[in-house]
């Protein structure tokens, strides 16, 4: 899971927003000390302010959230809109969820987060998300690359044309997903399809792109209907 | 030797005592009453056809209408699906009176049966008088039985503040007016137009004022009806919830506190229930059992419970599951086996279901094998998996990445109807291998060598 890339000199700024104050205590024990939390929060107004307050580079954020409009981890994101960092990068944030319902999921997503983990995920993979997440890329799970999959015909074997196109996966897009969905790691994705991690994590973060943005809005009903996630 | 992979079958309430099936009319989904609706459930029809049955009878004399009534009369309200062990509360009220009503009931419809039969035999019943005096009779049990029995006993009981004894003096005045159409009828008899139009038009007038005052009360009486059925719906639900969480949660809870030693026991059994609820929480209430997701979900829960390793299944797509696909879920089941017995986590499986083929892969991180060093007389990875999908015209092979094995299945989708040769040992085709497919060893090894 390591990167090979240089390493981050400075700690990377983390505020955890969950209502689950175990589960709180459990992510600040897994976390190495390469992350420095700087914050918590157990709803969406003490949320939004710490935020704003302390400006981290990430906020880790459970979907499920009591207070706000009654939207939880969406509300926040739209909440902190504009909030950016010390060195003017936005605030970027990281879904966190036991739900795998396809509402909450893409939800959060459409709102504006850059990936989505479910709180089995390890201590690693937790902060190899989280790192990959401060510096803008995406972050997907097997579920969330199968579910996107489905979700734009991807599996039934529609490719978009032009890359460009914000209702299907490129074939190249569709590749990465299924071999995230797969269980392999960027890099492996990157060793499988003979290209760098710099292009696999473009290519992801051109299907979050698309997730937020495509209209195609027969997307949650249709994948709630059939219970994917 | 794995077991036979079996096709799952829907879930019995076993251990769990069946309530007696007995008519009963559902709160949930019903128009009216819920006569069509519990009618429906209890003779496993349509409820569709049953309301278009009733409608179509109504033209028939109005036989539709009796039926229904009667029908209403006689059954009781149910509470819905009844909670684990709560088999007692199925149906609710009336528990005494029953037989008495039946009776009378029974007796009017035979009175009212003799009495067309007379007429049609020339006997004169005078049915200028009977009618009238009937409808005064129908009329006033029409407005009783409008309300169910917990309506009834709480007017009865008066615990219903001024509004509630104010909606009973409304029953009351339906009952009169009812009562009044009736007399005038019966006294206008034999006196002509004259007669009616001086009897008729101040009864009628009456009546006319009556109903524009009763009006705000009855839209009341009905908002309070409305009220009172969505009350009995979320006390439902929420005694299902709670029998369920007592039945699933609580239990695991308690088990895990016993076994708080154990930590490979403690994951198994909180996977299985966070699995259990996730399914009780988001799945339908009909799991369709012969789609291949299900049948693939099935398999890995069962592999998971199995061996206390967690799976990353996704799933995209579905069909309905036929010959070559319950093929493919046994060589997944198999796949699945060798990886959590021989790989290490995290095991991952993506089943991708496509237009044209089906593909499965299963991904472990363990230190990976070599099929050319498992010895010949394994029949696991090569019968199982390997044979057994090309015989279904599909393929599978074995990939060691620099992190773990793959396997990776696929099988083209046939056109329904069009059958793959049916073997006839697939039904327990574990034991059954030897003979018959010496040749696929051969042919999959080289296949598995050429693509590594």
């Amino acid at each position: 899971m390591s990167e090979p890339r240089s390493p981050q000199p400075a700690p990377i700024r983390l505020v955890l927003v969950d209502d689950h104050r175990m589960f709180r205590s459990g992510v600040k024990a897994e976390l190495d000390e390469s992350m420095l939390i700087v914050g918590e929060a157990a709803d969406v107004d003490s949320a939004i302010a710490v935020v704003a307050q302390t400006r981290p580079d990430v906020v880790l954020l459970d979907v499920h959230l009591p207070g706000g409009n009654g939207n939880g981890g969406s509300d926040v994101i739209s909440g902190s809109g504009g909030v950016t960092t010390e060195s003017g990068v936005p605030v970027r944030f990281l879904a966190l969820s036991v739900s795998d319902s396809a509402e909450d999921v893409i939800a959060v997503i459409r709102a504006g987060a850059r990936g989505y983990v479910t709180k089995t995920i390890n201590g690693p993979d937790l902060t190899s998300a989280i790192r990959r997440v401060a510096d803008g890329d995406a972050v997907f799970s097997p579920r969330l690359a199968g579910f996107v999959l489905d979700a734009f015909g991807a599996a039934a074997g529609e490719v978009a044309v032009i890359d460009e196109e914000l209702d299907r996966l490129s074939t190249r897009e569709r590749e990465v997903m299924r071999l995230i969905a797969r269980g392999y790691q960027y890099k492996e994705v990157a060793k499988e399809l003979f290209i760098s991690i710099k292009t696999v994590e473009t290519h992801v973060s051109s299907v979050l792109r698309k997730l937020q943005l495509s209209s195609r809005h027969e997307l949650t009903a249709w994948a709630v209907g059939r219970h994917l996630l | 030797m794995p077991a036979p992979y079996e096709v799952p079958q829907p879930p019995t309430a076993s251990g769990q005592l069946l309530p007696v099936r007995r008519l009963a009319r559902p709160v949930q989904g019903r128009y009216l009453a819920g006569v069509c609706a519990g009618l429906a459930e209890h003779l496993g029809l349509k409820v569709r056809h049953v309301r278009l049955a009733f409608v179509l009878a109504c033209f028939a004399g109005g036989a539709g209408i009796a039926a229904y009534l009667f029908l209403w009369a006689l059954t009781p309200q149910s509470l819905g699906t009844p909670p684990v062990a709560r088999a007692d509360a199925v149906a609710i009220g009336r528990p005494t009176n029953e037989p008495v009503r039946n009776l009378v009931v029974g007796l009017g419809f035979l009175f009212v049966g003799g009495a067309l039969v007379a007429q049609q035999r020339g006997v004169n019943l005078r049915l200028g008088v009977l009618i009238p005096v009937l409808t005064v009779v129908g009329g006033a049990v029409l407005a009783w039985s409008q309300l169910d029995d917990a309506e009834r006993s709480r007017w009865l009981v008066g615990d219903m503040g001024p509004a509630g004894r104010r909606a009973g003096l409304l029953r009351l005045g339906i009952g009169v007016a009812l009562a009044t159409i009736g007399v005038v009828v019966l006294v206008t008899q034999g006196r002509g137009f004259s007669g009616l139009w001086e009897v008729g038009i101040p009864a009628v007038a009456v009546l006319a004022g009556v109903a524009l005052v009763a009006a705000p009360w009855g839209v009341r009486l009905w908002a309070d009806l409305r009220a009172e059925q969505a009350r009995r719906i979320r006390e439902t639900e929420r005694a299902d919830i709670a029998a369920h969480l007592h039945d699933s949660v609580l239990q695991t809870l308690a088990l895990i506190q016993r076994q708080a030693g154990d930590s490979a026991a403690v994951v198994r059994l909180a996977r299985a229930q966070e699995r259990e609820l996730r399914g009780w929480l988001y799945a339908g209430p009909l799991g369709s059992q012969a789609s291949l997701a299900s049948a693939v979900t099935e398999v890995a829960h069962e592999v998971e419970d199995l061996h206390g390793i967690p799976i990353e299944l996704v799933v995209t797509g579905d069909r309905p599951l036929d010959v070559g696909g319950a093929a493919l879920v046994r060589a997944l089941r198999e796949a699945l086996l060798n990886a959590v017995r021989h790989g290490a986590a995290p095991v991952s499986a993506y089943v991708e279901v496509g237009s044209e083929s089906v593909e499965a892969f299963v991904r472990d991180h363990g230190p990976g094998f070599d099929l050319d060093a498992v010895p010949q007389d394994r029949f696991g990875v090569r019968e199982s998996i390997l044979g057994r999908m090309s015989r279904h015209g599909g393929a599978a092979t074995l990939r060691r990445l620099e992190q773990g094995t793959e396997v990776s299945i696929t099988l083209p989708v046939t056109a329904p109807g069009a059958h793959p040769q049916i073997h006839p040992d697939e039904q327990n085709d574990t034991e059954a291998l030897t003979d018959t497919h010496a040749r696929t060893d051969t042919e999959v090894q080289a296949d598995t060598e050429g693509r590594r």
